[in-house]
């Protein structure tokens, strides 16, 4: 337990008649790779719009590092520590690869206030841009406007963006969805690298094959609510998942 | 390397003509009439004024339909301390005063704005705010002078006699423009100016990257409601007068159309609209004098509201805008007629 960096206690919503997200408690263990699965509209994206404020759960609580940051705005929870990343590409899009990066870097050195000098004159955002656009192999693209780039670079970005401001907990909602399959290592290779580094990773994916290699924990999502939860060669057996989520053997294959 | 020799020509030429344009500037005024001295002192201050609109539509993405507060007091102010005593300190003191009520007014406004939400809410509620401030001067007789508006009282000249002739006052003006420029333009490219570029851009994302958006917002207010308070009180020393209009909505309107013909986001544009927005009334008026015989004359809004509507159809990004467009393409068809 103490290990615990991120906890939901009896977390739900409701949108209407829709329960889209119905008691979902979870630990997440600080330094682990969870990946949550589920079928299209099981409430995975909902999980992280509660998770990362925005919006506001009917019932139920967030802990970050034992606090409670139920109320807190989706501002604070970032300077607390909780990153995310956006499942349709959520950029700058008139603004470069550049200062895309370079906005998210300058977060994270907080110089965000300083209104007298010039923004390309500090040191240290100018070096973590830099190592941020080599980490998701953009630098090729620095000049461009992020809304002319290909899919798969939006997707770079999108994730360069959260990396750049170093949470200790990364919520990365489909970072591969829509991507060419030839794209789709350099996107686990990234992942990877920064789950090697220290940081606690909650993906969510569509497809098995994918995280049954990187993740340490599988947690089920059906209709809003845990189906199951544990390590993945034993959850992919489930025979409950298999019934319920991927409809007989279609685990291995791809949902979407 | 080649395209290193490329920008430092560009830098040097952009340098060049910067420098012969600020040459002529310095030497126009020995050859103009007192009129058009009156009207370039009003374009540069009026540049300032358009800036300040800019920080917050173009560079914000806030539609302020209260601007003029700033701007009308800042007018009232100058003349209220050059009325105590003709001089450059109490002109000082105005610039002080006008500094501290700006900056009060538009923490206040951000207070009140930034809790409604919206773009549009927030266009109404500081609509609403600005009729009720020019409402209230407009009752305040005693201080305002009401309808009649506020003349300097002891001599018609502002800060006598350092601009006992226009020619003064056009300088002190183009100084004016020159400084605020700087300033501003080291404001939008500081990393506060960034922050704002990006909640133009997508409010949200700038949350999730860690920002407190409203507070960048306010800080912008802020800054936007101090530049148009000052142009307001050297506007003062040129037009020697305050009254409401200064306050209201048309003068709020003047810095959007400022704005909406120099083109956002720009700084820059803010002068090339204000050159515009006040030739043409001026130019309207002239034709309505020399030619008192034709009725459709005596309606110039008509034609400068005929000529708002197409240039936003043809020019959506203003003059500016249509600049960069005009250089993009000719340097497209530069670099396709080499290959
Ligand atoms: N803001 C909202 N208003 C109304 N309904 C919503 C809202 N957000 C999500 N929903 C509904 O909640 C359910 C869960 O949606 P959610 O986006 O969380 O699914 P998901 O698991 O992320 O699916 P996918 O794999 O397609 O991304 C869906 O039925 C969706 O239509
Ligand atoms: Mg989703």
């Amino acid at each position: 337990m103490a290990d615990t960096i991120l906890r939901t206690k009896d977390l739900s919503v409701s949108f209407g008649a829709l329960r889209a997200v119905n008691q979902v408690t979870l630990d997440i263990e600080a330094r682990k790779f969870t990946t949550i699965l589920g079928p299209n509209g099981a409430g995975k994206t909902t999980l992280f719009n509660l998770i990362s404020g925005l919006y506001t759960p009917n019932e139920g609580r967030i802990f970050f590092r034992d606090t409670d940051v139920t109320g807190l705005t989706p501002m604070q929870r970032v300077q607390a520590g909780m990153g995310r990343s956006f499942q349709l590409t959520n950029v700058f899009p008139k603004l470069t690869v550049h200062e895309n990066i370079r906005l998210a870097a300058q977060s994270y050195c907080k110089v965000g206030y300083n209104i007298f000098r010039d923004h390309r004159k500090f040191q240290k955002v100018n070096e973590k841009t830099e190592e941020i656009m080599e980490r998701v192999l953009l630098q090729h693209r620095r000049k461009s406007p992020a809304a002319e780039l290909t899919h798969g670079e939006q997707r770079k970005l999108e994730l360069g963006m959260v990396l750049a401001l170093e949470p200790q907990v990364l919520l990365l909602d489909e970072p591969t969805a829509g991507m060419a399959i030839e794209e789709v290592p350099t996107m686990i290779d990234i992942m990877r690298t920064t789950y090697a580094m220290g940081t606690t990773i909650v993906l969510i994916e569509h497809k098995m094959d994918l995280v049954k290699q990187l993740s340490d924990r599988l947690v089920i999502l059906v209709n809003g609510a845990v189906l199951a939860d544990g390590d993945p060669a034993e959850v992919s057996r489930n025979p409950e998942v298999l019934a319920a989520y991927l409809g007989g053997g279609a685990v291995h294959g791809s949902a979407s | 390397m080649d395209k290193l020799k490329a920008i430092g020509t560009i830098n040097i030429r952009k340098t060049a003509a910067l420098a012969a344009l600020l040459a002529l500037f310095l030497i126009i005024p020995h050859y103009m009439r007192n009129a058009q001295l009156i009207m370039f002192s009003r374009v540069f201050i009026l540049a300032v004024y358009g800036m300040s609109y800019d920080i917050l539509r173009g560079y914000t993405g806030f539609i302020n339909l209260g601007q003029a507060i700033f701007f009308g007091s800042g007018v009232y102010l100058g003349v209220i301390f050059l009325n105590m005593q003709n001089n450059l300190g109490s002109f000082v003191l105005a610039l002080g005063a006008v500094i501290l009520f700006s900056a009060a007014g538009g923490f206040l406004l951000s207070r009140i704005v930034l809790r409604t939400g919206g773009v549009v809410a927030a266009a109404m509620v500081t609509l609403a705010i600005g009729e009720i401030v020019r409402n209230i001067a407009e009752r305040w007789r005693s201080v305002t002078g009401g309808q009649d508006g506020l003349p300097l009282r002891f001599s018609r000249v502002a800060l006598d006699p350092l601009f006992s002739t226009r020619v003064g006052g056009y300088y002190f003006s183009l100084a004016f423009m020159l400084v605020m420029l700087l300033i501003l333009r080291a404001f939008i490219l500081s990393p506060t100016g960034r922050v704002l570029m990006s909640i133009r851009e997508n409010e949200q994302r700038a949350r999730f990257l860690g920002y407190q958006t409203n507070r960048y917002k306010t800080i912008a207010l802020i800054v936007s409601s101090i530049a148009a308070g000052l142009s307001g009180v050297f506007f003062a020393v040129i037009a020697r007068f305050a009254n409401t209009d200064y306050l209201s909505i048309q003068y709020t309107l003047n810095a959007l159309l400022i704005t909406l013909v120099g083109g956002t986001g720009t700084l820059y544009g803010a002068i090339i609209g204000s050159f515009f927005v006040t030739w043409i009334q001026t130019f309207l008026l002239d034709l309505n004098r020399s030619f008192p015989g034709f009725t459709l004359f005596r309606y110039p809004m008509l034609f400068v509201g005929s000529f708002y509507i197409l240039l936003v159809m043809f020019m959506p990004s203003g003059i500016m805008g249509g600049i960069y467009r005009l250089a993009d393409w000719y340097r497209s068809w530069k670099t396709k007629r080499v290959t």
